[in-house]
């Protein structure tokens, strides 16, 4: 078995809320609350989950850009959440991070030869040797050598965001986190950086965390996919296993959410929607945190807080009452003779 | 044949700048019947949202416009500011992507949905209050007669989103303009949304020009479509003639951009290259001629016109409508 490149164990980030004169501590936001995953090389895992549900928040602080809580993140065997201040320098060259936001990334007052270079001098590199690596690597990510002369401002969102990309190329990194490093772009350009992150992923055999909101994404992109909530993993799969036969009612819940780009599958669908909005991760809801907005929820779901478990090998889920093939979400509900909220997507 | 509800004649919008004018839309035209769903698709830049803004008028006085926009027998370009207001909120109502820059922070929502209402109509307070009630139960806000005291604050966004559709549906538009209503929300609250704007359009029968770039929600929304580039309509026809009967390398691009949520295998998407042209230097002949996989020697020389596909009401802005619908029917997306 070989051994993952990355591998995270309990990790849990909670940010104090302080008010008043004397900024007493008033409450706790649960950020990232006990995460349990690992990634192998060459592999890309998928983190999705809606705005606040800790993906972004996981990313930072595997890299340790947010001190975590408590918990562990391991690289290739090494303790991560352990380093001193000089290993973590070190280990920061093998574990790099892309931002969604191309125009905020970037420093606009240097020109984008020495955004790239940056790292390179940091670590030692002579200039000489540097320009080189830097004129080679543009090239890697579709952009010309001269481009290095010119400020980022001077660039589209796209080609920002391959400036970003060839930045964490350049030290030769062996996982790179992606924070939503699509979202900002417009679809033609979106599909760009897509095709270019799997030409590099292969070309320097990296390993991806590939954080997004964007299911579709998620699926063309990822091995495995996790899906968060709240803070807290609710479901791991193999990315075919996840979306086609979802066992948490949550995943089956985003995936009938999502609009596909085809009227004929739009007019047959029939979704669950879910109602009211996202609990707030300073006050998550007892039991199961999923179950004030689950539509087959039960009384032990409001006080037992379901583990991660392996419904099937390989495929993991945090619920009492796992849908599985053959017993989707929409059968449990109807079984259970709840109201149904299913719609017709479209009126025909 | 009924009459167009709004009929848009050769729209052209022109922004003075230091670098130079820049034409945001050239000379659009397109009708939107009763009752019908019209998407306007295209990334940042195609002029989507300037269109729908110049109709309005609600562009600031350095755009120059010119053209026609007919709106139920009256004239919008051009228009003083007392009959445009006698028509906005009225006739025509808006939403917009951020329900903040909409909704007033320092009045209740249901003021504001009163004041929408009495300004167009003799109504009591104590009416037009429970009106009020009754809209923001049919947009799905739960315990509304609670809600209805509240401020924008003190609303989720989702439910602020809801309250603006609750504002625009009012006074029972016969035009809507949706501008990415969803676009800044989680996919399950826009599900729900995108369902209460259904709900809405349904029930007042009013129609409705959805401006997005999210294919997804086209397809599960629109009757017709208007697919905009460089400030011109490219392609436009029935849902199904743009989705299933592609006739426009635009749009064929826009379509093999995206990954398909059910997708089993993925194959490498099929970006369109390069990069939008500058709005104020467009090159030569056909403005996607630069990025197109189908341009020969004609795209170098003049715009094409928006052509008939098949003599119908599909229409595209290309000389290889053929070997565009040649490509979409051997492709699998």
């Amino acid at each position: 078995m070989t051994q993952p490149i990355l591998e995270v164990n309990d990790l849990k980030t909670h940010f104090p809320i302080r008010q008043g004169l004397f900024r007493r501590q008033t409450g706790t936001v649960l950020a990232v609350d006990g995460v349990t995953l690992y990634v192998d090389p060459h592999e890309t895992l998928g983190v999705v989950g809606e705005s606040g549900c800790g993906k972004t928040t996981l990313g930072r602080s595997i890299l340790r850009l947010i001190e975590p809580t408590a918990g562990t993140v391991t690289y290739r065997g090494e303790s991560v959440t352990g380093a001193d201040k000089d290993r973590m320098r070190q280990l920061r060259k093998e574990m790099q991070i892309v931002f969604q936001d191309p125009y905020a990334s970037l420093n606009p007052r240097m020109p984008v030869r020495d955004i790239i270079a940056e790292p390179l001098r940091i670590h030692g590199m002579d200039r000489k040797e540097a320009n080189d690596r830097v004129g080679a690597l543009l090239g890697k990510v579709g952009m010309m050598a001269d481009h290095g002369n010119r400020y980022p401002h001077e660039f589209s969102g796209g080609q920002r965001q391959r400036i970003g990309i060839a930045r964490a190329l350049v030290l030769d990194p062996s996982l790179i986190i992606l924070d939503e490093p699509v979202s900002a772009l417009d679809v033609s350009i979106q599909a760009q950086v897509i095709n270019l992150l799997e030409e590099i992923q292969d070309e320097f055999g990296l390993s991806f965390v590939f954080i997004a909101h964007d299911l579709s994404v998620v699926r063309h992109i990822s091995d495995r996919v996790a899906v968060m909530y709240l803070g807290q993993v609710v479901e791991l799969a193999d990315r075919n296993q996840l979306y086609e036969t979802p066992a948490h009612p949550y995943t089956s819940s985003l995936l009938s959410a999502v609009p596909v780009a085809d009227p004929n599958a739009e007019r047959e669908r029939k979704r669950i929607l879910l109602e009211g909005d996202l609990p707030s991760p300073a006050n998550p809801p007892s039991g199961c945190r999923f179950h004030t907005r689950c539509p087959i929820a039960q009384d032990v779901c409001r006080v037992d807080p379901p583990e991660l478990r392996e419904v099937s090998a390989g495929h993991w889920a945090a619920c009492h009452f796992p849908t599985g093939p053959g017993d989707s979400l929409i059968n449990q509900v109807q079984r259970l003779g709840r109201d149904l909220r299913l719609v017709e997507a479209r009126e025909h | 044949m009924t009459a167009p509800l709004l009929s848009v004649k050769d729209l052209s919008v022109t922004f003075r700048s230091d670098d130079g004018d820049l034409t945001a839309v050239r000379g659009m035209s397109f009708d939107v019947m009763p009752g019908e769903v019209l998407a306007v698709v295209g990334e940042s830049g195609s002029g989507k949202s300037v269109t729908s803004l110049a109709i309005m008028g609600l562009l600031p006085r350095s755009a120059r416009v010119s053209g026609s926009a007919m709106f139920d027998g009256r004239e919008l370009i051009g228009a003083d500011l007392k009959q445009l207001r006698k028509i906005r909120g009225k006739d025509i109502a808006m939403i917009f992507q951020d329900p903040m820059t909409a909704l007033n922070p320092v009045f209740t929502i249901g003021s504001q949905i009163v004041e929408a209402i009495t300004l167009h109509n003799d109504m009591s307070d104590k009416a037009a209050w429970e009106r009020a009630t009754e809209l923001l139960n049919l947009v799905g806000i739960p315990d509304p007669k609670r809600r209805v005291k509240l401020y924008p604050h003190e609303y989720s966004g989702g439910m602020r989103q809801r309250a603006m559709i609750a504002m625009a549906m009012a006074n029972e538009p016969k035009l809507l303009i949706a501008d990415e209503p969803t676009t800044a929300l989680d996919v399950t609250i826009q599900a729900q949304v995108l369902q209460v704007i259904r709900k809405a359009q349904a029930v007042t029968g009013a129609a409705m020009v959805l401006i997005t770039h999210d294919l997804g929600v086209v397809a599960g929304l629109a009757d017709r479509v208007n697919v905009m580039y460089a400030g011109a309509v490219f392609e436009s026809g029935d849902i199904d003639d743009i989705f299933y009967r592609t006739a426009n390398p635009y749009t064929l691009g826009l379509l093999g951009s995206i990954p398909i949520l059910t997708a089993r295998v993925s194959d490498k998407l099929t970006p369109i290259p390069g990069a939008p042209p500058n709005l104020r230097r467009l090159p030569e002949g056909c403005p996607f001629r630069p990025r197109c996989v189908f341009a020969t020697e004609v795209c170098h020389g003049s715009e094409p016109d928006l052509m008939a596909v098949n003599g119908g009401r599909h229409r595209s802005r290309c000389y290889h409508i053929d070997k565009v619908a040649e490509a979409r029917a051997g492709s699998t997306v």
